[in-house]
């Protein structure tokens, strides 16, 4: 096996606190939003989380206009050559909570529909808290671009294909793809975080 | 030569380390495959088995880890390749052998994945042929992540091939596979397969492998393979380094070896170095072939239960003999009461769930295999798949996620003929039955005579006597006096014998009043016989209580903990006929509180008629929580609790109508269409619908066109809602649609779903399209009230 670059994070369900506005957007409430049963469904789904990322740093040739060239893969496309503009390496990076997650959710997909329904969106929060936690761990003393995910602008997803490969998020994750290259855990991300070259490059994630 | 199984009985072996970790110093660049270099540098890789062989190493890893036919095209000559150059690198060499190097195709097997388990063993089927035609001395089955994934290969490996099979799994800090399974499951399962050496690599370094190895020293009764990874990869100055070097290393390969670890090599970051220092150092310690360990286990994909002196229980719940609505559940394929069957019981602490899907009627064997796929999605309970059918067994078998117990063999020729192979080839703990030509002895002796003849039947088929658990036979004593003394005495004996013994305890009170007051007492005096396993009602008071007792009794409850822990739950726990409180029906439903909404709905029925709870209550506490909704003054995960608190009420009600007084006109066709697994939006209509009183034919997720239409037309239901959240799937939607008015112009179709709206509902024909799920209940009570009128 070849993955000596790839560096795995692992975090605690308590060491990562979930959006309120992420969750909000999920369940169709406004922020203030609560409820015995969802507080419920919370400390349940952190019974059984397991956040863990793999990334690492790698460069990227933007020579030609439109077209991301990360050596392991090279990718066509305006919307994220846009995004790492003046970068020269960025991080790629998979995160997961786990199958375990997938577990549950299939089981209360069985017992109750609201209790499915608020932990599918808890869990979904979950992640993307996860992945600004992480995303913020990177940033410190390196300045980044927002993260892009396959799937966002012109992006096809089909690019998770190399991109897990490269990480070899399979053995360091669990995270497998299916025919459509949809993930499985279910809450799992792909992202791209270009490193900012210079110091007029924005932070923040789309 | 010796073979590799014939070596290691003897002295301890030797694996190979890393091969990524060495062929990056030999100018493999970072992210691509290695295996190619089979074809393009084979010098390279020879030189890498070479340097390892002179390390001391004498188990050489083909470098074939990631090759197959999803991967790679061309998988055959770079599998041909690879052994060619570990053939050559052992040339001349009487004590190195080939390990043919099969990893996992990084695809997830149903059901939480998309790949089938038949094709995950086609697919290293076509590997393992290529390995044993160019002639390799053993199959490594390394990196296994997964359980089921791992018993596919075990099984390609078995069916096509004569090899040993050695089998390493990845463990991660929690001790665990990434998919769940702890040591003592893959030890369950994979010695039940048959293989050969087993254990764990990657991941890990030595020093956290040491924290496992206590178990598969103590559960393992085949050799114990240790490939650590030189502790964890840094970034330091640019550059990728590990946290243990090789003397490091090497010093806790020792200590794996006094733990009992009979095959030790390395993984990633581990080079020749390591390999040569690890063998340096336990070269001259003492050797011995572990010993045969005499534990009786039954596994899931997450853990084992050992049968031993502590009670198991096994639910009895999914038979369908005297259970009309299970019997109606499995004739319509109505998974979902099944599931619910296997959750509660789970949650009601079996152990153990039976599963017998066998009705005259219906294909057995599609029925068995549905149960286990669908219950091992939703329970991680091990199961005992209970069938008198062959051919039912072998395919449940061969589909279970781990090591199931099997229900049954009994004495008879014809028995033991049909059923040992099979479990020889899938392996298993086998239930027999004390029964043979000449039914069922009048006297224990002979009832042990039976489970003897069986043993050494199954002896013969190399299945162990530990896998054997005798069920003595527990007959009604209102036709058999006897039969609980003879069963008791049998159990005794089988238990002085050292033999497990299970009973379907509940069969001893058949035709009499008040059966639990003598099953629960027979239970007692079975445990105290040393009865291991009672197939039971998991969901029964006396014989709960029971089991807790004894347990407390006989030392096997630490400090009464779980007894304590029972007995305040069953004082804590709330009846039907609890002390009023000021909740009403009304208010539970609008508050969303289900239990609260059972009790009141029965304190209710006592004096008000069936469908006036409906009409006076249930049906006005939904209205207002969904105006609410629609005012935007509740939200949604509100409107699904009230939804299932109305439903709960609504099944009370419902047992007090009359079957041709329900509403049951009120009828819909739910499903998500082609091509979409997501199917949330969907299930929050489907609540909402069950709670306003109509029946739902809910097919599910990724349903084709032609299913929907049949359906439609099966049920005569003129209502159909689809739903998709993708783009890609609206154009299933649309052909669906167009599907469902050929078949008949009067079926009404509504869509939803997050890509919709009114104009695409209208471009791709939709009859109706609904914003939201109470938005849809209204369409279909203005449809059946349009239809009444």
């Amino acid at each position: 096996m070849t993955h000596q670059d790839v560096q795995i994070f692992t975090a605690a369900a308590a060491e990562i606190t979930i959006n309120r506005r992420e969750l909000a957007a999920r369940l169709h409430t406004d922020r203030q939003f609560d409820s015995p049963a969802l507080a419920a469904c919370q400390q349940r789904l952190e019974q059984v989380i397991s956040y863990r990322c793999a990334y690492c740093r790698v460069p990227v040739d933007l020579t030609q206009e439109n077209v991301c060239d990360f050596g392991f893969m090279t990718i066509p496309s305006r919307s994220l050559y846009r995004s790492l503009r003046g970068c020269r390496e960025v991080y790629v990076m998979a995160l997961t909570t786990g199958i375990a997650v997938d577990r549950l959710l299939a089981r209360l997909n069985v017992t109750s529909q609201a209790e499915h329904f608020m932990t599918d969106a808890l869990s979904s929060a979950a992640v993307e808290s996860f992945c600004d936690a992480v995303c913020q761990r990177l940033r410190e003393g390196v300045p980044c671009v927002p993260r892009f995910s396959p799937g966002y602008g012109d992006v096809s997803l089909s690019f998770q294909v190399p991109l897990l490969q490269r990480l070899h998020a399979y053995e360091h994750l669990g995270i497998t793809l299916n025919a459509a290259y949809l993930m499985t855990p279910v809450k799992s991300i792909t992202a791209i975080m270009g490193i900012c070259a210079s110091d007029d490059q924005k932070e923040g994630d789309v | 030569m010796k073979t590799v199984c014939e070596t290691m009985r003897e002295k301890r072996l030797y694996f190979d380390g890393g091969t990524g970790t060495v062929l990056q110093g030999m100018g493999l660049p970072a992210g691509q495959s290695p295996e190619r270099w089979n074809l393009e540098q084979p010098d390279k890789i020879i030189a890498l088995h070479r340097a390892y062989l002179e390390a001391g190493c004498n188990i050489l890893k083909t470098n074939t880890f990631g090759l197959n036919r999803e991967k790679f095209s061309n998988y055959r000559e770079l599998i041909e390749a690879g052994i060619a150059c570990a053939k050559e690198a052992v040339k001349g060499r009487e004590d190195a052998y080939v390990a043919y190097d099969m990893g996992p195709t990084g695809r997830l097997l149903e059901p939480l994945g998309d790949l089938t388990f038949e094709e995950a063993v086609s697919i290293f089927a076509d590997n393992i042929k290529v390995a044993a035609a160019c002639g390799v001395d053993l199959v490594l089955i390394e990196t296994m992540n997964d359980s089921y994934e791992t018993k596919a290969a075990v099984l390609a490996a078995k069916e096509n091939s004569d090899l040993p099979v050695f089998v390493t799994n990845v463990y991660d800090g929690s001790g665990k596979l990434m998919t769940g399974a702890d040591p003592k499951a893959m030890i369950a399962l994979l010695e039940s397969l048959g293989v050969d050496a087993l254990g764990m690599n990657c991941s890990l370094g030595p020093d956290k492998m040491l924290d496992i190895m206590g178990t598969f020293r103590e559960y393992a009764s085949v050799p114990v393979i240790v490939n650590p990874n030189a502790g964890l990869p840094m970034v330091q100055d640019g550059q990728t380094v590990y946290s243990i070097g090789a003397e490091a290393f090497s010093d806790y390969m020792v200590q794996l070896a006094e733990k009992g670890a009979s095959i030790l090599g390395g993984c990633c970051g581990t080079t020749p170095a390591f390999i040569a220092r690890t063998v340096e150092k336990t070269r001259s310690l003492p050797y011995a072939y572990p010993q045969e360990k005499n534990w009786t286990m039954v596994s899931s994909y997450t853990h084992a239960v050992v049968i031993d002196s502590d009670p198991i229980l096994i639910g009895e719940r999914i038979n369908p003999t005297g259970k009309p609505k299970l019997k109606a559940a499995l004739r319509s394929g109505d998974m979902n009461y099944v599931l619910n069957e296997a959750i509660r019981q789970t949650e009601a602490g079996a152990h153990i769930l039976d599963v017998n899907a066998g009705l005259p009627e219906i294909d057995e064997t599609a029925s068995m295999c549905g149960c286990i796929t669908a219950i091992q999605a939703v329970t991680d309970v091990p199961l005992q798949i209970d069938s008198t059918k062959p051919e039912t067994l072998a395919a449940a078998m061969r589909l279970y996620n781990g090591k199931p117990l099997v229900n049954s063999v009994n004495g008879t020729e014809e028995s033991m003929q049909a059923v040992l192979p099979i479990v020889q080839r899938y392996g298993g703990g086998l239930i027999a039955l004390t029964i043979d030509e000449n039914g069922i002895p009048d006297r224990a002796e002979e009832r042990v005579r039976i489970a003897e003849h069986i043993i050494e039947r199954a002896a013969q088929y190399g299945i162990r006597r530990k896998d054997i658990i005798v069920d003595p036979l527990a007959l009604t004593i209102s036709s058999n006096p006897e039969s609980a003394t003879v069963t008791l005495e049998t159990v005794r004996c089988l238990h002085e014998k050292g033999i497990k013994t299970s009973l379907g305890i509940s069969n001893i009170s058949f035709g009499l009043p008040q059966r639990d007051l003598i099953t629960s007492t027979f239970y007692a005096n079975a445990l105290q016989s040393g009865l291991n396993c009672a197939i039971m009602n998991p969901f029964s008071a006396a014989m709960k209580n029971t089991y807790y007792a004894f347990r407390a009794l006989h030392e096997l409850d630490t400090g009464c903990a779980d007894y304590i822990n029972y007995a305040a739950a069953e004082t804590a726990a709330p009846t039907v006929t609890a002390a009023p409180t000021e909740t009403t029906l009304h208010t539970a439903v609008v508050k969303g509180l289900k239990e609260e909404a059972i009790r009141c709905a029965g304190v209710l029925l006592q004096d008000t008629p069936p469908l006036s709870v409906i009409n006076e209550h249930i049906v006005p506490a939904l209205n207002e929580i969904g105006q609410a909704f629609e005012q935007k003054k509740a939200y949604l995960p509100q409107l699904l609790m009230s939804a299932e608190a109305a439903s709960a009420a609504f099944e009370e009600v419902k047992k007090r109508i009359p079957a041709d007084k329900t509403d049951s006109h009120k009828a819909i066709v739910l499903a998500t269409v082609k091509g979409d697994i997501h199917d949330i939006g969907k299930n929050i209509v489907r609540v909402l619908m069950e709670s306003y009183g109509f029946t739902v034919y809910d097919l599910g997720r990724d349903v084709p066109p032609e299913t929907i239409a049949a359906c439609a037309v099966d049920k005569q239901c003129r209502l159909v809602g689809l739903s998709a959240l993708m783009t890609t799937t609206v154009p299933a939607m649309a052909e669906t649609i167009e599907l469902l008015h050929r078949t008949d112009p009067n079926i009404c179709t509504m869509v939803g779903g997050a890509v919709l709206n009114q104009e695409y509902a209208d471009q791709i024909g939709a009859d109706f399209y609904g914003a939201d799920a109470m938005d849809s209940v209204r369409f279909a009570e203005r449809f059946y009230a349009a239809q009444t009128e």
